[in-house]
């Protein structure tokens, strides 16, 4: 019998088939898309930034996630904050530029002065019955993990973050992003639901057909295969990266840099993964040549081979840190078939443009490779919208990662519209 | 039996009852012959209230905090002691208060642009806030100076924030019931930046035969519009006020500019100046010396007052707008955004703080005095931007503006 109570998302959550992609509605529906901003991106921690975008203090940043206006800001105590973008007089977006400074807050309509901490500092012409105490900036929850900042927009933010950051931050401590530097940031709008951008990314079953730049610092089995389609020759060659993990592993570790495989992407409400995964040959760094593309390391790493930590966060963002340099990556929705896809590449604040690194040297692997995913992003939009379209199966092998990143998402929404 | 009876018949046969034994806190601070303040023994005051004078000036009621009576002749100064971002800081300011209500002691204050002091008391002293105080000091007060009739006739006069001796004065013959025939000239830029504007009214109407009170503004209030004495200070305006003023034992105290205009006055009017007695303070030292407590004292309203009258001490600059090619004079003790205010020059400002930063701008050459609160970064600074509002020229100026 049909259930006539449900909503068609309820359905749809309901007979999700694990190990399959999702249904189109998932990637095409105005409605569903309205619900993941409200319980995907409105009640979990998402990565917007690094706290190199804001330096020093009185820098702020500004962003939107969905209809929300956010700004981020760097206090006169350097610690980070974030607020409502909104002033609380007539509603005036308050910092206008995607990157600026200020001494105060200061909204260009009727000048509301606000210090960085939110407090409402001038309002003019008011009567002497306002209360500026009643009128400060709305905080909005906000961490950084070890330089990379993420917000969360619910009043009760998910308490495992702690955990999260707790198990990170040896990870990351190591490349010392807050002493490091923006070196460029690129903007991309790829023409996908944003979760086929971060599905996109939780598997390289495409790499070796797609990503020429890619492959060339990463092993071709460091995500996976299936062994009985493997030869002799594949099967030594997975043999000895086997090998190589494991050695690689111990020998970072003991030298300060935690390296082993932590996974939690659908049995922790703010899901992570990370592993520090050698590079192909004598890899140094995500290069064409697999060479440092930065003269100076980050931190006081010393010795550039020191693998790729990966670190991917659920929803939105995945990050690779070098030993040179580092690559952060976060998606914010646009619409339901529009996401924009924001790279930075950080080098140590010391380094010289032109001297320690070249951009072009710098960015021409992961700049080349989020075009090829946009453009194949675009495929599975296009797709999604066919009546032909149907939930395919995702490889055992290659793709387990996509399904934990459905997993978690279907969790998730099932926790707060129901199953 | 009503609960009245009950009470008046218990109460005073039951001296050990507890209503008795837990007092009105307020009691032990009247009770008996109490000890005077000695500020060497005990120099903690508490803060007992806060009172918002005008948009820019508070009063803070001090106590002891054991229970002791101030002492001190109309017109005296304390100083505080104050710690500011961990560094210690002394500032004087004149109580306002009269020591004929000896239980407490007020200074009133005038929130300067970018002034530490002034903004620290603003911003952070709450009732229950202690500080530390030395004093009273000072012999501005009339009480030691004037000659001595039996009937002295007073003028007082005050502009800005410099009107507190005066009040403590005033205040004192009102409290004593002294007969004393007094001219309480007050100057202001408009009329809600009238410091005690109905206490001495209140004052004028119980004594009508010798208190009266001059309130002069500059200008209207944005909701009301002044239609009393207007503009500055003039031997003209003051026959008009106080036609016998040359017979009067004359007060001033005010912004260095104010008594200065007010000392060439008289003395171009004939006034026997051995009786003038101004603020003891030597503000045009003061201003050289420690800028920020002058600033505490100097106002607006009372340099509008004296517009035109060149203080001593005071430099002019020349001010350049570079692109409205206008060109404006600027004295050394004047903020750049009101003398181009005066001179009819538009710019973009709004809190006149330094909080907001509306009125930033480059300097294309020269240099300013800025005390700014906030609205500025120093890598601005470091660029050669300056907030209007809170900069005073230390030479001539070209501003792209």
């Amino acid at each position: 019998m049909l259930d006539t109570t449900d909503t068609p998302l309820k359905s749809l959550i309901r007979r999700r088939k694990p190990g399959y992609s999702l249904e189109a509605p998932f990637y095409t529906s105005p409605e569903i898309f309205e619900a993941d901003m409200d319980v995907i991106f409105g009640r979990h921690w998402i990565f917007v930034g690094v706290e190199p975008d804001i330096p020093e203090p009185g820098d702020a940043m500004a962003l939107d996630i969905g209809k929300y206006a956010i700004t981020i800001v760097r206090d006169d105590d350097n610690e980070v904050r974030a607020f409502h973008n909104v002033c609380r007089h007539r509603g005036a977006r308050l910092v206008l530029d995607y990157k600026t400074t200020v001494g105060n807050l200061v909204c260009r309509y009727h000048s509301w002065t606000y210090g960085l901490d939110g407090k409402l500092l001038f309002a003019e012409h008011m009567g002497a019955d306002f209360d500026p105490g009643c009128h400060g900036l709305k905080p909005v929850h906000c961490r950084s993990l070890e330089g990379l900042i993420f917000i969360c927009l619910s009043d009760e933010p998910p308490a495992d973050f702690d955990i999260m950051a707790a198990r990170m931050a040896p990870y990351l401590a190591p490349h010392d992003l807050r002493n490091a530097k923006v070196a460029f940031e690129k903007d991309i709008i790829e023409p996908g639901n944003w979760k086929l951008t971060m599905e996109n990314n939780r598997e390289c079953y495409h790499c070796a057909g797609n990503h020429p730049e890619l492959t060339v610092p990463l092993f071709a089995y460091g995500f996976g295969f299936a062994p009985e389609e493997l030869d002799e020759h594949g099967r030594k060659e997975a043999e000895d990266y086997a090998k190589l993990i494991t050695t690689s592993h111990r020998e970072w570790e003991s030298c300060g840099f935690p390296s082993e495989m932590v996974e939690h992407l659908d049995d922790m409400v703010t899901g992570f993964r990370t592993e520090r995964l050698p590079l192909a040959g004598d890899g140094e760094s995500h290069t064409n040549d697999t060479r440092a593309a930065c003269r100076k390391l980050l931190g006081t790493i010393n010795d550039p081979r020191h693998g790729a930590l990966h670190f991917w966060t659920q929803p939105n963002s995945w990050h690779h840190f070098m030993s040179d340099h580092a690559v952060v990556f976060s998606v914010l929705p646009l619409d339901a078939e529009r996401s924009l896809l924001r790279t930075k590449w950080l080098v140590h604040k010391d380094a010289v443009e032109g001297v320690d690194y070249d951009i072009e040297n710098l960015t021409a692997v992961w700049d080349a490779t989020n075009d090829q995913d946009s453009t194949l992003v675009g495929y599975c939009q296009e797709g999604a919208r066919s009546p032909a379209y149907e939930p395919g199966p995702y490889s055992p092998h290659t793709e387990m990662l996509v399904d934990k990143f459905c997993n978690w998402y279907i969790g998730r929404m099932a926790e707060h519209v129901g199953r | 039996m009503s609960a009245h009876t009950t009470d008046a018949s218990t109460l005073p046969q039951n001296s050990s009852s507890p209503r008795s034994a837990s007092p009105e806190p307020a009691a032990a601070r009247l009770a008996g012959a109490l000890p005077a303040w000695n500020p060497e023994l005990d120099d903690t005051l508490v803060v007992r209230a806060v009172r918002e004078e005008t948009p820019d000036v508070k009063t803070f009621v001090l106590a002891p905090e054991k229970p002791c009576l101030f002492q001190f002749t109309p017109g005296q100064f304390l100083t505080l002691d104050l710690d500011i971002d961990g560094e210690s800081v002394n500032r004087c300011y004149t109580i306002a208060s009269a020591p004929t209500r000896p239980h407490t002691l007020a200074i009133t204050v005038k929130r300067v642009p970018g002034g530490p002091v002034s903004n620290f008391l603003h911003e952070h002293v709450r009732v229950g806030s202690i500080l530390r105080a030395v004093g009273p000091m000072g012999d501005f007060s009339c009480f030691t100076q004037g000659t001595s009739s039996p009937l002295p006739r007073y003028l007082f006069l005050s502009g800005g924030s410099g009107i507190t001796p005066l009040m403590s004065m005033a205040r004192t013959f009102h409290d004593l019931a002294e007969p004393r025939d007094i001219v309480f000239v007050h100057a202001a830029r408009s009329p809600v930046d009238i410091v005690f504007r109905g206490e001495l009214e209140l004052m004028a109407r119980n004594q009508p035969q010798s208190f009266r009170f001059a309130p002069v503004c500059e200008a209207d209030s944005p909701r009301e519009p002044w239609y009393g004495l207007r503009g500055r200070l003039t031997p003209g305006l003051l026959n008009h006020i106080a036609p016998d003023y040359l017979q009067r034992e004359i007060f001033v105290c005010g912004p260095a500019p104010f008594m200065a205009a007010v000392r060439e006055m008289l003395k171009g009017a004939g006034y026997d100046m051995a009786r003038h007695h101004e603020e003891s303070f030597d503000f045009g030292e003061l201003a050289r010396a420690e800028p920020e407590v002058a600033a505490d004292v100097v106002s607006a309203e009372a340099l509008a007052a004296v517009q035109g009258a060149v203080a001593p001490s005071a430099t002019t600059y020349t001010i350049e707008f570079a692109r409205q090619k206008r060109s404006i004079e600027c004295r050394s003790d004047m903020f750049v955004l009101d003398a181009a205010r005066r001179a009819g020059v538009r710019l973009p400002s709004s809190c006149s703080r330094g909080l907001c930063g509306t009125c930033k701008s480059k300097l294309i050459s020269g240099t300013v005095d800025m005390k700014h609160g906030g609205g500025i970064r120093q890598r601005e600074i470091d660029a050669g931007m300056a907030l209007l509002c809170c900069s005073r020229p230390t030479s001539d100026l070209v501003v792209d503006r």
